[in-house]
């Protein structure tokens, strides 16, 4: 009986002893994102000399630069022009094919990088469950923007995103494991419906007449 | 006039627990001054650390991913000091309250002594697991950090301190019982 007695209390000792406080992380924006919603709303206050100020100085004109051989032609100076005239609108566009941009480039690396051979299911399946989360940092930022233009692109990038979250998630309980070899096809769509909506947008400036 | 004596009188607890209850206060505060003051040069070697281990973090070489997985990391590694600071704070003060409650009610030497040498030993090595898992997440990973300083430091110190103080509990409890 005494035994018994130790052993319960020994498994009631150990439950609240594995239970530590570690801390929590919630992920924070990244320099880009950040500008992105300060021109945003600085847009949406119809403060344009602010966001022009903004934009020329912050890390969103920096990495349209950097992509600048990913990106449309004349996507930069035709954003820099729309804030210039406080077309609201158009540089709303704009910030939408560039986010799309990246979210493209982000699915395009992922699926190389799924298609190399060697690691195991599960690197490969964190692998891409971290691409994922980057290609929904910045596609989740424009998907109103895309929704509002061409509703079919935003429902075929969620439910491809739907998809492919499935193939990543780790095992639990009487979940399925794993599957990252299902993980490409829904990337390459999300590359190719991205594509789609990009090339269908013009980024040459507008002429007004 | 007179004055009525106390029925129980506190007792101090043995000269070495308060000892380690004050060097516990004393490394919690080193710890977080160190923190602020180098701050920057513990940041750039855990990251640093990080970069050279890419596949422990599980690093792609795109910025747009590893950024992400550095940054929690990083505010990981940050939690870890933080959390050392605030627990070797409070457990000091901790060592010395029920310390001084066992040194008070428990009767029986042997009870006394072990209870005491489990709250002492428990409390000033628990909040030291969070520093080696700080210590260990540039090299190990998060999760993997995490377990060994579990298995290392917070089972056997917590269990410990969870142990003498259910113990302490009961015989409180026998105590009140008894009268």
């Amino acid at each position: 009986m005494t035994r018994v007695m130790l052993a319960l209390l020994a498994t009631l000792l150990a439950a609240p002893a594995a239970a530590h406080h570690v801390g929590a992380y919630v992920p924070k924006d990244n320099a880009v994102t950040i500008n992105f919603k300060q021109v945003k709303f600085s847009v949406q206050a119809r403060k344009f000399d602010i966001a022009l100020r903004l934009f020329e100085t912050g890390a969103l004109r920096a990495e349209m630069r950097a992509h600048a051989a990913t990106l449309p032609a004349g996507l930069e100076d035709g954003t820099r022009a729309a804030l210039a005239a406080s077309d609201g609108p158009e540089v709303e566009r704009r910030l939408m094919i560039f986010f799309a941009a990246l979210a493209r480039d982000l699915a395009l690396e992922a699926d190389r990088r799924l298609a190399e051979a060697g690691g195991t299911a599960e690197s490969r399946a964190a692998t891409g469950r971290k691409f994922l989360e980057a290609i929904w940092r910045y596609y989740n930022l424009v998907d109103f923007a895309v929704a509002t233009r061409d509703n079919k692109t935003s429902v075929a990038v969620r439910l491809a995103f739907d998809e492919a979250e499935t193939y990543v998630k780790p095992a639990t309980g009487a979940a399925a494991p794993a599957d990252p070899a299902r993980l490409r096809p829904p990337l390459q769509r999300i590359a190719q419906v991205l594509s789609t909506l990009i090339e269908a947008s013009p980024t040459h400036a507008r002429r007004d007449s | 006039m007179t004055v009525a004596a106390e029925p129980h009188p506190w007792r101090v607890p043995p000269r070495w627990v308060l000892l380690v209850a004050v060097l516990s206060i004393v490394c919690a505060e080193i710890g977080g001054a160190s923190m602020a003051r180098f701050k920057v040069e513990l940041t750039r070697w855990a990251r640093d650390a990080m970069l050279a281990r890419p596949a422990v973090h599980g690093l792609v070489g795109v910025r747009d991913v590893d950024e992400r997985i550095l940054d929690e990391a990083l505010v990981k590694f940050d939690a870890g000091l933080r959390l050392f600071h605030m627990h070797a704070e409070g457990m000091g003060l901790v060592i010395i309250a029920t310390t001084m409650v066992a040194a008070t009610v428990a009767r029986a030497g042997v009870a006394r002594r072990v209870i005491i040498a489990l709250l002492t030993t428990g409390g000033a090595g628990y909040p030291v697991g969070y520093l080696v898992w700080s210590a260990l997440i540039p090299a190990y990973g998060l999760e993997r950090a995490k377990t060994i300083a579990e298995w290392l430091v917070w089972i056997p110190f917590g269990s410990a301190t969870i142990v003498a103080l259910w113990w302490l509990t009961g015989l409180l409890a026998l105590r009140m019982i008894g009268r």
